[in-house]
């Protein structure tokens, strides 16, 4: 039962591939369909966000290098944290919607519901990855280009995993328990504060407030970003815990997805 | 080979008083809910190449159990065995997104069921086709009226040719042209040997399009049987319904409670009336399913009173469908005719005579029944058998009457 579940949740962008495509394609056009901004909207808040924080960090309070990364300025310090982080952040922020807005769909028609939190992952991670490929580009052609930039699909990857985990699972718990919607956009603006990506860690003085960080799993995937990008090389502690926590998310979400989808119906 | 088995199925909801009910349950682990039975022990079988209509009053539990064939909701206990692919219209258009074009929403809604994409991109033109949709295929579906909207749904899930068709008052929507298109589609699932679940207060549809009919009332089958058969004893009983709340009305608050309370026992409602007989025959008297245009014709019923005190009016009606009077004959505005109080046990038999029927083509059902003094609900009805009228000359629906008469001017 846990086996079959399990099998059924991973290989269903395969089995499904059809819907899966199509569902991909029709939400992620549909995010700038209606509007004459069209693709540009979708662009919008990294950048004004990453304009307003580097006013605040950068010529407010006077960050300028940071500490363990050379010369590099606190902008792009900052955006290589920020761009995964958003496309992070929407996938969670937008889990909770994606079953109830689809409830007339769940309802009317049978279809493999897990494709939607797997679709909900994928389309934030394609729209802004776009944005980290850009900004990646440019920092190639500066001459940070190193071996250790084959690590960057990898970290990323996992990155998506612990992301689909999570939505799966705030995407079922949500149809139950609509408050969720409310907690989940309050925590990620308190998530966000608690990873360091507009503040370099080593501002924290004390070394053992520091260790607590390595709780949050976003911690250590914004530092491998940097590492990889900024230095070439990494610090093996936080691989060693974005991998287990990463599958334990995927898969442990996953199942529950697969264990409660009959329920979504009668509640729906 | 059943396509359809159904056993023992039943389903029940759970009512939480607050939402916040339904987690406590869960962290707490004591029961908060009540059970609500929407379905208790369905049984039957679809045999393959057949179809079944379901009906029942609003509240019934046909909706529930349409989803439950399509798998959208999980039985709380019974089974359901389903061979082969399943196609349902369940809501019209779920799936569509609003800002898309028809185009493109035929793709996301023919791969929901189950249709490969080279296939759609074949089948794609037919979809258009048959929809009557045009140029508005190319427009956002946002844009589309409700009716061009259920075209496209319904030419989407009859094309990609399933196994099972499932639909759920699909084809009260369209217009008459498409109805009568989507009535042909189905006819045309039938004679490919599909098998169908359909589901209407159109009892029109149910008897044209279903060889057997499943009455629910209050999630238990009342009856299951040949779709005509049904669907006749299901409109007596919604007749006798409609005339015992329009009584109601006259009645103290105190008998109405109790009303309330007895008609919660399932037990039918006492009738007022019964129609034994209609027939319809020509001026010879001779009986007919055929008439000549401008003849006469006489219909004729016996019709038998069942409780005391009844007031009202007898008729006649040319009907087109069941809900579709062409002509209709009152007794209301009649001085000469007997309107009650009538008593337990009279019987009346009640004829009408047409002369020069008018009607030059069609087919036509008779109406006959009893309706209360205003003359606006009928206490019972009786369809007679279709009654065609024979081809002749000429154009347009109404013949009429008449004398010619040429001269030519003396020069």
């Amino acid at each position: 039962m846990f086996v079959t579940l399990l099998r059924e949740w991973v290989s269903t962008p395969a089995t499904h591939y059809r819907l899966f495509h199509n569902f991909t394609r029709q939400d992620f056009f549909a995010q700038f369909t209606a509007s004459i901004g069209g693709f540009l909207w979708l662009f919008m808040t990294p950048i004004v966000n990453i304009i307003i924080y580097s006013f605040v960090f950068g010529y407010i309070f006077q960050i300028r290098a940071v500490e363990g990364f050379g010369e590099t300025q606190f902008v792009i310090f900052m955006m290589i944290g920020y761009l995964p982080w958003f496309a992070f952040a929407e996938a969670v922020s937008k889990s909770t919607g994606l079953l109830v807005e689809k409830a007339p769909l769940i309802t009317k028609v049978m279809f493999p519901v897990q494709v939607l939190p797997v679709v909900g992952t994928v389309i934030p991670y394609l729209t802004h990855g776009i944005g980290f490929g850009v900004l990646l580009l440019y920092l190639a052609t500066q001459g940070l280009l190193s071996a250790a930039w084959l690590l960057l699909p990898i970290v990323l990857f996992f990155q998506f995993l612990f992301t689909m985990g999570l939505v799966a699972v705030l995407s079922a718990l949500c149809v139950f328990l609509r408050d969720i919607q409310q907690m989940v956009a309050l925590g990620v603006t308190v998530w966000f504060f608690l990873t360091p990506i507009i503040y370099p860690i080593t501002m924290i003085q004390d070394e053992a407030t520091r260790q607590w960080f390595l709780l949050n799993p976003m911690h250590s995937f914004v530092t491998l970003y940097r590492e990889i990008v900024l230095l070439g090389e990494i610090s093996p502690i936080n691989l060693q815990i974005i991998i287990p926590v990463s599958l334990f998310s995927y898969f442990f979400g996953g199942w529950l997805f697969m264990r409660i989808r009959h329920a979504f119906g009668d509640v729906l | 080979m059943p396509r359809i088995t159904v056993n023992n199925l039943h389903k029940d909801f759970r009512i939480y008083d607050r939402p916040q009910d339904r987690l406590w349950e869960i962290l707490l682990r004591k029961s908060r809910h009540k059970i609500y039975h929407v379905l208790s022990d369905i049984s039957f079988a679809v045999p393959d190449g057949k179809s079944l209509g379901i009906i029942g009053v609003n509240g019934a539990g046909k909706s529930t159990l349409l989803k439950l064939l399509v798998g959208t909701l999980q039985p709380t206990s019974g089974d359901i065995e389903i061979q082969g692919q399943v196609a349902a219209l369940l809501e019209l258009g779920a799936g569509f997104h609003p800002e898309f074009t028809g185009r493109r929403n035929i793709y996301l809604n023919a791969s929901l069921l189950g249709v490969p994409d080279e296939n759609i991109a074949e089948l794609e033109n037919d979809i258009i086709e048959f929809s009557e949709l045009d140029y508005f295929i190319d427009r956002p579906v946002k844009t589309y009226s409700s009716g061009m909207f259920v075209r496209l749904a319904f030419s989407i899930a009859t094309m990609v040719r399933p196994d099972i068709l499932v639909i759920d008052e699909a084809l009260s929507v369209g217009d008459m042209a498409f109805q009568r298109k989507c009535v042909e589609r189905m006819n045309q699932f039938r004679a490919e040997q599909k098998t169908m679940v359909f589901c209407s207060h159109s009892m029109f549809h149910i008897q044209e399009l279903c060889d057997t009919a499943i009455w629910i009332d209050k999630g238990k089958i009342r009856e299951i049987g040949d779709s005509d058969k049904v669907v006749g004893h299901y409109e007596d009983f919604c007749n006798s319904k409609k005339s015992y709340n329009s009584i109601r009305e006259d009645i103290p608050e105190e008998l109405e409670e109790q009303k309330k309370d007895s008609s919660d026992d399932s037990e039918p409602a006492v009738q007022d009336c019964r129609i034994n007989s209609l027939s319809v025959k020509d001026s010879d008297g001779n009986l007919i399913d055929e008439l000549e245009p401008l003849t006469s014709v006489t219909m004729e019923m016996e019709v038998e009173v069942l409780k005391d005190g009844i007031e009202g009016n007898f008729g006649f009606a040319f009907m087109k469908s069941s809900e579709e009077p062409h002509a209709s004959f009152l007794t209301t505005e009649i001085d000469s005719v007997e309107k009650g109080p009538f008593h337990k046990g009279d019987i009346f038999t009640v004829s009408l005579t047409v002369h020069h029927f008018a009607m030059r083509v069609g087919e036509y059902y008779v109406l006959g029944g009893l309706a209360d003094k205003s003359g606006l609900l009928w206490y019972e009805t009786k369809f007679s058998k279709q009654l065609s009228i024979k081809p002749n000359k000429g154009v347009g629906p109404i013949i009429m009457d008449s004398d010619w008469s040429v001269t030519r001017k003396q020069v």
